[in-house]
C-alpha cells in the first residue's frame, strides 16, 4: 500500500492551497472603490470614521479601480452611470467583488418605475453581497462587509468568475438596456 | 563578497519587515489619535501579500520593467545601509551620496513605469514628486554638508560613531547633531517629512485630487511591489536621519527605539496637517528652511558655533 | 609613430575629397566623413595612449606641435575625435536634408582638423589659428538647420571670445617673449596676470556657453542640424573647457586669498559665475518644450559644474572636472543622437507634438535612458562618479553658496531629463506616428549603443580612466587622486563604483524573481486607463506633455528674459552710439568729417609723446 504521508500534492491541490492562503489575505484587506451614486453613500462616513471604524477590519477607501478589491454601489443607477459602472468594474483587477447597498440595487427601490434608472443591478454585473434597506443602517453596512468576508472564506464570493462564465448573458443585458456600453459621440471626445 | 551581499540582502529584508511592522503600529496609533480602534499591527503585511496574490493588468513592457527597476534600485540602496555601528554589509562604503543618488534609480524606475501607463494623472503625480524633491532636497543637503564638513566623513557609520563618543582632539565630537545643530535638525526634520511624502507635502499622492498620482494605474503584483519599495524607501530615509542626527546606534535595540520615535513623530505631526499646493511646497521650502539651513551652515562652519 | 601634422593634413584633404565626392553622390561623400574621422580617432587614440604621437615632422610652415608630456591635450583630443567619429555615423542619414550636402561633409572634417590643432599645439598663434578654423567651419554648419539667426548669435559671442583670447595671447607674448603656451602662462604676472586671467575666462565662457555668455548655446544647439548639435555639445564646447583649464589651473590663482574658504578671489568669482551657470541652465532647461533646446540648456548647466570644479584646484575637484568633461561629452552626445534619431523618424523634436515613441523605437529609448541616468548623476552610470568627486571637493572647501547651486543643479537635472522621457518616449502612443514610425536604421543605432556602453563602463570601472587623468593632474601640478583598482578615495570617504553596480544588479535580480513567480498580468491597451469612468477616445487628451512643470515654472517665468534683455539693451546702446557718431562725424558736410579725422589722427600720432 502506498503511504499517503509523503505523497506529493497534485498541481490542483497546490493551487487550491495557494488560493486559500490568498483568500486569507484578501478577506483581511478589502480595499473599496466607492461608487457613490445615491443617498446610501451617507452611511459610509460613519462606517469609516471613529463611530464604526472600518479600518479595524482591514478595509479602506482607494482611489482607482485598478487598486481596489470591492466595488461599492451605493444606491440607484441611472443609465448614464451604469455605463461608467460597467467600465469601472471591468478595469478592476481580479479577484474582485461587488457590494450593492440599498434597495435600489436590488429592485429599483423608490425609483422602480423611473424610465432612466435600472432596477436590478444583478442583471448587468454580478453582485456578491446585498445590503438591503432604504437606507440601510450603518450596522447593516458593516454586517454586509463581514458577510462578504465570510463568503470569501467559504469560496462563495465568485461573482467575478460568473462574469467570465456568463459574459455573453451579461453583455446582452447591458446592450439591451443601454444600446451600447461605451458611447462614442461628440460629448465623449 | 558573497557573504557581504547576502548580509546586504538580509539588511534590506530586515528593513522591509521593520518598516512594515512599524507602519502597521503607526496606523494603530493614528487610529487611537482619531478615537478609533485601528487596524491590526500586521495589517500592512496583509495588504502587501493580498496585492501580490491578485491578477493585475499591464500596459506594456516598460510598465513592468520600471517596477522591477524601482524595487531593484531600492533594495540595492537598502543593502548599503548600516544598522548599528558594526552591523552593515559593506563597511566603509556607506557613503551618504550613495543613498541620495542610488535611491533616485528606484524613483526613476517608478516614474518611468508610471508615465509608461499612459495615464495623465500618473505623469502629473511624477511631475509633482520631482518638484517636491527639488524643494526639500536643497535645505537637507546643506545641513548634511555642514555635518560632513564638521565630521570630515561622509560615511554614515563614521558620522554616527563621531556623535556617540567624545574623542579628545576631535572638535564637536560626542554630541548628537540633533543637539549640536538644533536649527539644522528642525530643517532636516521638515525635509524628512517631505521625503516621506507626509501630510503637508503629500502633494504628489493626493488621492482625492489626482487619484493617488503615480500609482493610479497599478493593481495587483505591480502595486504590491511598489508597496514593498515604498516601505524600504521609508526605512532608508528614516535610518539615514537616525544616523545623521540621532547618533546612530550601538546596538539593534537602540536603533529600533530611535527609528520608532522618529517615524512616529513624523506621522503624528503629519496627521494634524492639511495639504499644500505644489507651488506652495516649493515656496515653503525655499523660504525659511533654506534660509535657516544656510544660516546654520555659516554659523557652524565659519564661526564654529556648535553646541 | 604617427605625425600629428599628417593627421591634420589628412583631415583637411579628406574634407576636400568629401566635397568633391559629395558633388557626385551626397551619401558617399558623407560616408567618407565616417572613414576619415574614424581613421583620425583610431590613430590619435592608439598612438596617443602609447605616447608615440610624433610632432617633429613638419609639413606645414609656422605650425608646431608638442608631443612630449602632453596628457591634457591628448585626453581632450581622444575624447573629441571620438565624438566626431561617433556622430559621423549620422551624417549619411541626414545629409540629403541639407541645402549644401557636400559642403557639410567638408566643413565637418575641417572642424575636426581645427580641433586636433587646438589640442595638440604648443604655440599660442597656432592655437588661435585653429580656434578660428573651428569657429569659422562650425559657423557654416549651423545655418544648414532650422535657423540662420542662430549662426549670427554664435558668431557674435565666438568673436568676442576669440578676440579676448587674441588679446590675452598678445599680453602674454609681451612678457614671455615667445608664443609658447606654457612659457606664456607661467611667466605672466602682476596686473598683466589679472588681465590675462579675465581674458582667458571670457574666451572659455564664450566657448563653453557659461553665464553670462550663454545666450548663443541653446539657440545654436536647438536649431542646427542634429549631427552638428551632437558635435557641438560633445566636442566643440569642450574647447571652452580646455581654455578654462589653461586659465584656471595652468595660470597661477589670481587675486587675494579669502581666508575662510582658502581660495583666491579670482577663482571664487569664477566659481560664483559657474554656480549661476548651473542654476540658470537648470531653470531654463525645465521650461523648454523643444527636446534639443532642453538638452542644450543641460549642457550649459553641466559646463557650470566643470567651471566650479576647476576653480577648486585640488585632487578630487580637478579630476572630477576632467572626468565630468568626458562623462558629459558621452552622455549628452548619446542623448542628442537619440533625439536626432527621433527627429529623423518623425520630423520634429517638440515634446508637445510627440508621444509613445518607445513602442516603435525601444533601442533609442534605452540609449536615451542610459544617457539621462548618467547626466543626472545617478549610479551605476558615469555621471555619479564625476558628481561625487565634485561634491567631495565642494563640501571639503565648505562653500555653502556654491553647494546650493550644485545640489540644485543636480536635483533639477532629474526634473528636466525626465521630461523628454515622459513626454516624448512614454505616455500615450499618438495615432499619427503609430503607423509610419520604425526604429532607426542599424548604423544610426551603432554609435548610440557604443556610447551607452561607455556610459555604463565609466560608471562601473572609472579607475582606468581616472588613472589616465592622474597623469594629466601630474602634468598640471595638482595632487593626484588616490585610486586603487576598484576604489576611489575622496576627501571624506571612499567610493567603490563596481560594488554599487553589482549590488544594483543583485537588487534587480531579486525584484525580477519576485515579479516572475507571481501571477502573470493581463495585457491591456494604453487607452484602457483610469479616466474616472469617462469614455475618452483621443490619445492627445490622455497625454500630459504641454507645460509639464507648469507649477514650478510659474514661480520664475517672469524673470527668464533678464539676460536676453540685457544683451538687447547693450545692442541698442551700441546702435544709439553709432547713430550719435554718425550724426557728429559723418554729416552731409565733408569738411566737418575731414576735420574730425584730422583731429583724431593728430591725437593718435601724438599719443605717448606729448599727451
Amino acid at each position: 500500500m502506498e503511504s499517503t504521508k509523503f505523497s506529493l500534492l497534485t498541481k490542483e491541490e497546490v493551487d487550491r492551497k495557494w488560493w486559500e492562503i490568498g483568500d486569507f489575505f484578501r478577506r483581511n484587506s478589502l480595499w473599496m472603490l466607492m461608487y457613490c451614486t445615491g443617498c446610501c453613500a451617507i452611511e459610509l462616513p460613519p462606517a469609516m470614521t471613529s463611530a464604526y471604524d472600518m479600518e479595524r477590519l482591514g478595509m479602506g477607501p482607494m482611489a482607482t479601480p485598478r487598486q481596489a478589491d470591492v466595488l461599492l454601489v451605493t444606491g440607484y443607477l441611472s443609465l448614464k452611470t451604469l455605463r461608467r459602472l460597467i467600465y469601472t468594474y471591468e478595469q478592476m483587477s481580479e479577484p474582485k467583488y461587488v457590494v450593492g447597498i440599498g434597495s435600489c440595487t436590488i429592485n429599483g427601490g423608490i425609483y422602480h418605475d423611473s424610465h432612466a434608472v435600472i432596477n436590478q443591478l444583478d442583471q448587468y454585473i454580478p453582485v456578491d453581497v446585498y445590503v438591503a434597506g432604504c437606507m440601510p443602517n450603518t450596522e447593516a453596512v458593516m454586517n454586509g462587509f463581514v458577510d462578504l468576508m465570510r463568503l470569501i472564506k467559504s469560496k462563495k464570493a465568485n461573482g467575478w468568475k460568473k462574469y467570465h462564465k456568463n459574459n455573453e448573458w451579461y453583455k446582452k443585458n447591458q446592450i439591451d438596456s443601454l444600446g451600447e456600453v461605451r458611447v462614442k459621440d461628440e460629448f465623449h471626445d | 563578497m558573497i557573504i557581504s551581499i547576502l548580509m546586504g540582502i538580509s539588511v534590506a529584508f530586515f528593513g522591509f519587515v521593520l518598516q512594515t511592522s512599524i507602519a502597521g503600529v503607526n496606523r494603530k496609533i493614528i487610529g487611537r489619535v482619531q478615537k478609533r480602534y485601528g487596524p491590526k499591527w500586521y495589517q500592512e503585511f496583509l495588504d502587501i501579500f493580498k496585492l501580490l496574490s491578485k491578477r493585475s493588468v499591464t500596459h506594456g513592457w516598460i510598465f513592468d520593467f520600471g517596477v522591477i527597476m524601482a524595487l531593484g534600485g531600492i533594495i540595492a540602496t537598502a543593502m548599503f545601509m548600516p544598522i548599528t555601528n558594526d552591523l552593515m554589509a559593506f563597511p566603509g562604503f556607506d557613503n551618504f551620496f550613495i543613498f541620495v543618488y542610488l535611491i533616485a534609480v528606484g524613483m526613476l524606475g517608478m516614474a518611468m513605469s508610471a508615465s509608461g501607463s499612459g495615464n495623465p494623472l500618473a505623469s502629473i503625480g511624477v511631475m509633482r514628486a520631482l518638484t517636491t524633491m527639488l524643494a526639500y532636497e536643497i535645505p537637507f543637503m546643506i545641513i548634511v554638508l555642514t555635518i560632513i564638513k564638521l565630521t570630515g566623513h561622509s560615511s554614515l557609520s563614521e558620522i554616527a560613531m563621531f556623535q556617540q563618543t567624545a574623542v579628545a582632539g576631535l572638535e564637536f565630537s560626542g554630541t548628537w547633531f540633533m543637539i549640536a545643530l538644533p536649527v539644522g535638525f528642525a530643517v532636516a526634520f521638515l525635509s524628512l517629512m517631505g521625503m516621506l511624502g507626509k501630510k503637508p507635502f503629500e502633494t504628489y499622492i493626493a488621492p482625492a485630487e489626482i487619484a493617488s498620482g503615480p500609482m493610479v494605474e497599478y493593481g495587483g503584483k505591480q502595486l504590491g511591489m511598489l508597496f514593498i519599495m515604498h516601505e524600504i524607501t521609508v526605512f532608508i530615509e528614516v535610518s539615514l536621519f537616525v544616523h545623521l542626527f540621532l547618533g546612530g546606534a550601538e546596538n539593534i535595540w537602540i536603533f529600533l527605539i530611535k527609528y520608532f520615535l522618529v517615524y512616529t513623530s513624523v506621522n503624528l505631526i503629519s496627521n494634524v496637517n492639511g495639504r499644500f499646493k505644489i507651488d506652495q511646497v516649493v515656496v515653503f521650502f525655499y523660504k525659511w528652511p533654506l534660509l535657516f539651513a544656510v544660516m546654520q551652515a555659516f554659523v557652524a562652519i565659519y564661526l564654529g558655533w556648535v553646541i | 609613430m604617427a605625425s600629428l601634422e599628417f593627421l591634420v593634413i589628412i583631415a583637411l584633404l579628406g574634407g576636400v575629397l568629401a566635397y568633391l565626392v559629395g558633388k557626385l553622390s551626397k551619401v558617399v561623400g558623407a560616408s567618407l566623413t565616417v572613414l576619415v574621422s574614424g581613421f583620425i580617432f583610431v590613430s590619435v587614440a592608439y598612438f596617443g595612449l602609447n605616447g608615440s604621437l610624433d610632432a617633429s615632422i613638419t609639413y606645414l610652415p609656422f605650425v608646431s606641435f608638442e608631443a612630449t608630456d602632453l596628457y591634457l591635450g591628448t585626453s581632450f583630443g581622444i575624447l573629441v575625435t571620438f565624438i566626431f567619429f561617433m556622430v559621423s555615423f549620422f551624417n549619411p542619414y541626414f545629409v540629403d536634408k541639407f541645402k549644401y550636402p557636400s559642403l557639410y561633409s567638408m566643413f565637418y572634417l575641417f572642424s575636426l582638423a581645427g580641433v586636433l590643432g587646438v589640442f595638440f599645439t604648443d604655440d599660442f598663434l597656432v592655437l588661435f589659428f585653429f580656434f578660428e578654423l573651428v569657429v569659422w567651419t562650425s559657423l557654416f554648419l549651423i545655418p544648414l538647420g532650422k535657423s540662420k539667426k542662430a549662426a549670427s548669435w554664435y558668431y557674435g559671442f565666438s568673436a568676442f571670445g576669440s578676440f579676448s583670447l587674441l588679446f590675452a595671447i598678445f599680453v602674454m607674448r609681451n612678457t614671455a617673449g615667445s608664443f609658447n603656451i606654457n612659457d606664456g602662462l607661467s611667466m605672466v604676472g602682476g596686473s598683466d596676470q589679472i588681465l590675462v586671467f579675465i581674458l582667458l575666462m571670457v574666451a572659455a565662457f564664450a566657448k563653453l556657453g557659461a553665464f553670462p555668455l550663454h545666450i548663443w548655446l541653446p539657440k545654436v544647439l536647438g536649431n542646427s542640424p542634429d549631427p552638428v548639435t551632437s558635435v557641438f555639445s560633445g566636442g566643440l564646447e569642450k574647447l571652452g573647457a580646455f581654455v578654462a583649464v589653461m586659465g584656471l589651473v595652468k595660470l597661477a590663482p589670481v587675486g587675494p586669498v579669502i581666508e575662510a574658504i582658502d581660495m583666491a578671489l579670482g577663482q571664487y568669482l569664477i566659481a560664483i559665475l559657474g554656480a549661476l551657470t548651473i542654476v540658470f541652465g537648470t531653470l531654463m532647461a525645465i521650461r523648454q518644450d523643444d527636446a534639443k533646446k532642453l538638452i542644450a540648456y543641460s549642457s550649459m548647466s553641466n559646463g557650470g559644474y566643470i567651471l566650479v570644479a576647476l576653480t577648486l584646484l585640488n585632487d578630487t575637484s580637478v579630476s572630477g572636472a576632467l572626468y565630468h568633461v568626458l562623462i558629459h561629452a558621452l552622455a549628452s552626445t548619446a542623448a542628442f543622437l537619440a533625439i536626432g534619431a527621433v527627429n529623423r523618424q518623425t520630423g520634429t523634436t517638440k515634446m508637445s507634438e510627440l508621444g509613445g515613441m518607445i513602442h516603435k523605437m525601444p533601442v533609442t529609448y534605452i540609449v536615451y535612458l542610459i544617457a539621462i541616468i548618467s547626466m543626472a548623476g545617478i549610479p551605476p552610470m558615469g555621471g555619479f562618479v564625476s558628481k561625487w568627486l565634485i561634491f567631495q571637493s565642494v563640501i571639503n572647501e565648505g562653500m555653502i553658496l556654491i553647494a546650493i547651486a550644485t545640489f540644485f543643479g543636480s536635483i533639477g537635472s532629474f526634473l528636466y531629463v525626465f521630461r523628454p522621457l515622459a513626454a516624448l518616449f512614454l505616455g500615450q502612443e499618438l495615432p499619427e506616428f503609430r503607423k509610419v514610425i520604425k526604429e532607426a536604421p542599424f548604423f544610426m543605432l551603432l554609435p548610440m549603443i557604443i556610447l551607452s556602453g561607455l556610459n555604463i563602463f565609466t560608471g562601473v570601472h572609472p579607475s582606468v580612466i581616472l588613472q589616465y587623468i592622474n597623469n594629466v593632474l601630474a602634468e598640471l601640478g595638482v595632487t593626484e587622486l588616490g585610486i586603487t583598482t576598484w576604489t576611489l578615495s575622496g576627501n571624506n570617504g571612499d567610493l567603490y563604483p563596481a560594488l554599487i553596480a553589482v549590488v544594483f544588479g543583485v537588487g534587480v535580480v531579486i525584484a525580477f524573481i519576485i515579479f516572475i513567480v507571481l501571477k502573470k498580468s493581463r495585457k491591456v491597451d494604453l487607452m484602457d486607463t483610469y479616466t474616472a469612468g469617462n469614455f475618452v477616445y483621443t490619445e492627445e487628451l490622455l497625454h500630459y506633455s504641454v507645460d509639464f512643470y507648469a507649477p514650478i515654472e510659474r514661480l520664475y517665468e517672469k524673470h527668464i528674459n533678464i539676460m536676453k534683455d540685457f544683451y538687447k539693451g547693450i545692442a541698442k546702446k551700441v546702435q544709439e552710439f553709432g547713430s550719435f557718431v554718425k550724426y557728429f562725424f559723418f554729416t552731409n558736410k565733408p569738411e566737418i568729417t575731414v576735420l574730425w579725422v584730422v583731429i583724431v589722427l593728430g591725437i593718435l600720432l601724438l599719443w605717448g609723446d606729448l599727451l
